[in-house]
């Protein structure tokens, strides 16, 4: 029989008592205040609630939080903090990537995925990488370019 | 702990199994679609290192359970068939966690690297307490959602013949949406033709009947024929899966699922058997 639930939440050691089968978005929301992570579906459909999972991408909806011991969760307060969001969010805000902002925060971290598995992506590989995150307002293409933006002018961050 | 447990080996995993009530849990894509109990309690299998491998011997593809699909693309070994099915699974979100073992025992007969399993002629290794058992994929589906996997059992691993893995194949997956789609009707055919004979065919049909559509009987028809006596019986063998196939009703109509079924197969048919 196992105890807690223990994981590292933006670069902190957390011990989580509750429910292993509890959604690791409604605990990242409403235990810890991490309201950067958006709900917009709850069936893995829009990508809004992304976070880093050991470094990859994975939808919190998706996720028991049993499935989160001994990782290492990255939401996007916790990405803030980095030089790479720097590079991201100035990108992003350069090309007028973003209106609402709803899917934001999923589509940042998704960039992130990509360009950490691939510093020089082709515009493909961007889209493919963020095809699981919709947005409703601008229609990608802002996005694909603050993503080919940053990989440039952030060169050497990833 | 509240609602499941954290097994770290697959012992204790069929310990817990072996007392009820649990549910496992792999990578939860389809588990946390569904509206669960409050009272459930899963199995969380991401610690369990034997659910994780993938080599080939000399004779097969073997994969454990949990290989994520994101796993199964970076490996050298996985066959193309395979990563070619699962490379057009929703998005890498998903990928990243889910896995083949949970698309197997989810039993949708839309379910995409299950299709690739059954035209391969897969063998699903199923572990216990009680023991071992060594099932062929398609005895595993006995209906829609319902695989022959007990309350105490874990398929453990994936076994594909190579001689089938590594044949030239045919997929094709005509769904809504080109991410995320969960496929409408997908297709996947292999063939060995070689010295002028057919010496094996085998097709699977996704989400058109209640389970996977694997007719070994109707793709036997083309077996030890010589190419020019296959083609001859291109028609019959077209008429009888078009007699064979039973689509259910779903969002897309009976008639459209059959005609695209038909148009994949002659497709096939004419780009491999010759
Ligand atoms: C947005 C979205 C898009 C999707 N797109 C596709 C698609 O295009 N094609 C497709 O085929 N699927 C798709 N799916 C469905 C799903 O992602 C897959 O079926 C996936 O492979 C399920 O694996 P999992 O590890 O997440 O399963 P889980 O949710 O963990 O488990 C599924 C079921 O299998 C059981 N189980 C899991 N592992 C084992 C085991 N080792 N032994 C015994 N029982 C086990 C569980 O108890 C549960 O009943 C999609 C899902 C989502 C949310
Ligand atoms: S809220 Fe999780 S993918 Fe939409
Ligand atoms: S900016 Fe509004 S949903 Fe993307």
């Amino acid at each position: 029989m196992n105890g807690q639930i223990k994981f590292i939440l933006n670069g902190k050691d957390v011990v989580y008592a509750g429910s292993a089968a509890a959604r690791l978005l409604d605990v990242l929301r409403d235990e810890y205040g991490l309201t950067g992570v958006k709900c917009g579906c709850k069936e893995g459909e829009c990508g809004a609630c992304a976070v880093l999972l050991n470094g990859q991408l994975v939808n919190s909806c998706m996720v028991a939080m049993g499935f989160v011991d001994g990782s290492i969760v990255l939401t996007i307060e916790g990405y803030k903090e980095t030089a790479r969001f720097a590079a991201l969010d100035k990108a992003f805000a350069e090309t007028a990537a973003v209106q609402c902002g709803y899917c934001i925060p999923g589509m940042v971290l998704a960039a992130e995925a990509v360009l950490a598995e691939n510093p020089h992506p082709d515009e493909a590989t961007i889209r493919s990488g963020l095809s699981g995150n919709l947005c409703r307002c601008t229609g990608y293409n802002a996005i694909v370019k603050a993503v080919q933006a940053a990989a440039e002018e952030g060169a050497g961050l990833w | 702990m509240v609602g499941g447990y954290i097994p770290f080996g697959m012992q204790e995993a069929l310990e817990i199994l072996a007392g009820g009530g649990c549910v496992p849990y792999a990578g939860g894509t389809d588990l946390m679609v569904k509206e669960s109990a409050a009272d459930t309690r899963y199995v969380f299998l991401h610690r369990i290192r034997d659910l994780k491998c993938i080599t080939v011997d000399a004779e097969y593809f073997i994969c454990g359970a949990c290989c994520t699909y994101t796993e199964l693309l970076r490996s050298r070994h996985t066959p193309a068939i395979l990563k070619e099915a699962i490379s057009q699974i929703a998005a890498p979100a998903i990928r990243n966690t889910a896995t083949i073992g949970g698309n197997v025992a989810n039993a949708s007969p839309k379910a995409d690297a299950a299709l690739i399993l059954m035209v391969t002629d897969a063998l699903v290794r199923l572990q216990s307490k009680r023991g071992v058992r060594i099932v062929p994929i398609k005895e595993l589906y006995l209906g829609r959602g319902v695989a022959d996997i007990l309350p105490d059992e874990l398929i453990s691993e994936f076994w594909v013949p190579l001689s089938r893995a590594r044949l030239p194949y045919f997929y094709e997956k005509v769904g809504a949406r080109k991410a995320l789609a969960i496929s409408r009707v997908s297709f996947a055919g292999i063939a060995d033709v070689s010295g002028g004979r057919v010496n094996h065919v085998a097709t699977a049909f996704g989400a058109v009947e209640d389970v996977i559509v694997r007719r070994e009987e109707i793709d036997g028809m083309l077996t030890g024929l010589s190419v020019a006596e296959a083609q001859a019986l291109k028609g019959e063998y077209l008429a009888a899966y078009d007699a064979a196939i039973k689509p259910i009703r779903g969002r897309v109509s009976a008639e459209y699922r059959k005609a695209v079924c038909g148009n994949l197969l002659g497709a096939f048919f004419d780009s491999h058997i010759k």
